[in-house]
């Protein structure tokens, strides 16, 4: 297809110009993503600047309420050192991934069960769109009336935020899955639980990795209204801790901290998805 | 059925068959209505006919996707109760698994009935070698082109060495050039493995050039309006004199029933 064996066109040097023509492309395309870097590594420092700057010209704004980058950085050191953050993100994390880990599980089995049987599926629909209406963070003081400050508290919390966006796209996914996989299933032999296995599944699996997605991000959420009700560590207890002692340089380390877990955990979400599933075109990935 | 009749008995028997479908406002409508019809062993029928002649729903019938309203399908003597691999299905387009290589959905049919990993493999090859795309085996769908994936279904169908092959218009969504293709490999397979096809499409010319017989519907209620013998002939000759006369000969037929309809299907 490229041209290279066919013979001058006319005295044309068809590889010369095809050759060329790469070479222009892929500079464009290189000196494109250099640009792009620079330019948000630009955008980055300009912000830290204007933040080191600000709290230190603009008149009556106590450097202790806005502390500047610089003593972010000092406050940092001594938590790293005495393993303090570590050990918080590891607590949060810990909550998180365990109250993710079940309400994807309950999830996606009450999404199989709700949307492929119907009977099932008008008698449990009232109640769990119901539940789903309250805003789970309103749930958070009854649970520590009934849980308690416990562990057992706050992957109950998680769990339930979680769980609702994973259900719904499981649902979706599964009742919509096309009538013609579900004839080629059944004329290929294919039994019920095969089918739903290795057809249904499958082929609910793009929104179900989408709900999923959403319920991470739910998960943290959930997770900092928990912790800061009330915990004996984690990120966000760290930040309520501070607030009662007027540590802002410290609240900051917790949200920087809190703002780059969101983020990781995300990216990983994505970079296993496409890992394990090649087929999928993820191109909401970024 | 007495054992007896097996010596002529004919691969599929539709006797008497009718279909009723509600439309949206819950109006009984008629499919089929007493509709007979015969299939040999190795036969290559065509079913050709406007939209709502039924011609998909008696697919779907023989398939065993949808029951019958009345009257009775059956293969080999044995009435049709539900869908089953000893008949292949290819549908118009979509219906590759995405989330399985062309191997792999080739090799579906064998792994759900537990046929061991190695011979599931090696008849995969021999069928990917049939259609010549050894070298897609390990491809998604969504990487392949529209003919590669019809290729790979009536792929997936023939493994599973079914007594007949319902294809419901395989060929209608890819181009033109790519459709001929597919139509004389088609027949190249239909000679090699000796099995039986029972094709719809609303193409004149795909059932004159495909077809022993076709089988012409008209619809509002869907019924069998006449059986054409195509007696030219393969590898046939789209150009040639006897073609053509079978092509005015079946659009006539055609505009026969309703001009309105078939000047609108015969323009694809």
């Amino acid at each position: 297809m490229t041209g290279e064996k066919r013979p001058p066109a006319g005295g044309l040097d068809t590889a010369a110009l095809e050759r060329a023509f790469v070479a222009e492309l892929r500079r464009k395309k290189r000196t494109g993503l250099v640009s792009l870097i620079s330019l948000n590594a630009l955008g980055i420092v300009l912000f830290l600047l204007a933040w080191e700057i600000l709290p230190r010209i603009v008149p009556n704004i106590n450097i202790l309420m806005f502390p500047p980058p610089s003593s972010v950085v000092h406050a940092l050191v001594p938590l790293l050192v005495s393993g303090e953050l570590a050990s918080n993100i590891f607590i949060s994390l810990q909550r998180a991934m365990a109250g993710f880990a079940l309400a994807t599980v309950l999830g996606i089995a009450a999404g199989l069960l709700t949307a492929r049987i119907r009977v099932l599926q008008h008698i449990t629909d009232p109640v769990l769109q119901g539940f789903r209406s309250v805003p789970v963070i309103a749930l958070v003081p009854l649970s520590l009336i009934w849980f308690g400050i416990g562990e057992g508290s706050k992957i109950a919390l998680i769990t339930w935020g979680a769980f609702f966006p994973v259900w719904i796209a499981t649902f979706i996914g599964v009742r919509d899955v096309h009538a013609v996989y579900l004839r080629s299933a059944a004329s290929l032999g294919a039994g019920p639980v095969q089918t739903m296995i290795y057809v249904i599944l499958p082929s609910a699996l793009p929104l179900i990795l989408a709900g999923l997605r959403q319920a991470l991000a739910i998960a943290l959420i959930v997770l900092v209204a928990a912790e800061i009700a009330g915990a004996r560590g984690g990120i966000a207890y760290m930040v309520a801790i501070s607030h009662q002692l007027f540590r802002v340089d410290i609240m900051f380390i917790g949200l920087a901290v809190l703002g780059g877990l969101g983020f990781l955990l995300d990216r990983i979400f994505v970079a296993t998805s496409r890992k394990l599933f090649p087929w999928y075109n993820q191109d909401s990935g970024g | 059925m007495p054992k007896s009749r097996t010596l002529r008995q004919p691969l599929i028997e539709i006797a008497g068959v009718s279909k009723i479908f509600a439309t949206s406002d819950g109006q009984p409508t008629w499919a089929l209505q007493n509709v007979s019809l015969d299939v040999q062993q190795g036969e290559m029928v065509c079913v050709l006919g406007p939209s709502g002649c039924g011609k998909t729903t008696l697919l779907n019938l023989i398939a065993g996707f949808i029951d019958v309203t009345d009257g009775v399908i059956r293969l080999q003597g044995e009435a049709i109760k539900k869908p089953g691999p000893d008949r292949g299905v290819v549908f118009q387009e979509y219906a590759l698994f995405a989330w399985l290589t062309a191997r792999h959905n080739i090799e579906f049919g064998m792994r759900m009935r537990g046929v061991p990993k190695a011979e599931c493999r090696a008849r995969a090859d021999e069928y990917l070698k049939l259609i010549g795309l050894e070298r897609a085996a390990d491809r998604y769908p969504h990487e392949l082109s529209g003919g590669m994936r019809q290729r790979i279904a009536v792929a997936r169908a023939l493994v599973n060495e079914p007594q007949v092959l319902l294809m419901d218009e395989p060929f209608a969504a890819v181009d033109a050039m790519t459709r001929a293709t597919l139509q004389s490999e088609l027949l190249r397979i239909w000679q090699q493995l000796k099995l039986a096809v029972f094709f719809i499409t609303h193409n004149v010319e795909e059932a004159i050039y495909l077809s022993q017989r076709t089988i012409l519907m008209s619809p509002h209620p869907g019924q069998v309006q006449e059986i054409i013998p195509i007696d030219l002939p393969y590898p046939r000759e789209r150009g040639s004199a006897e073609f053509g006369v079978l092509y005015a000969r079946i659009t006539a037929a055609l505009h026969g029933q309703n001009p309105n309809v078939v000047d609108e299907e015969t323009k694809q």
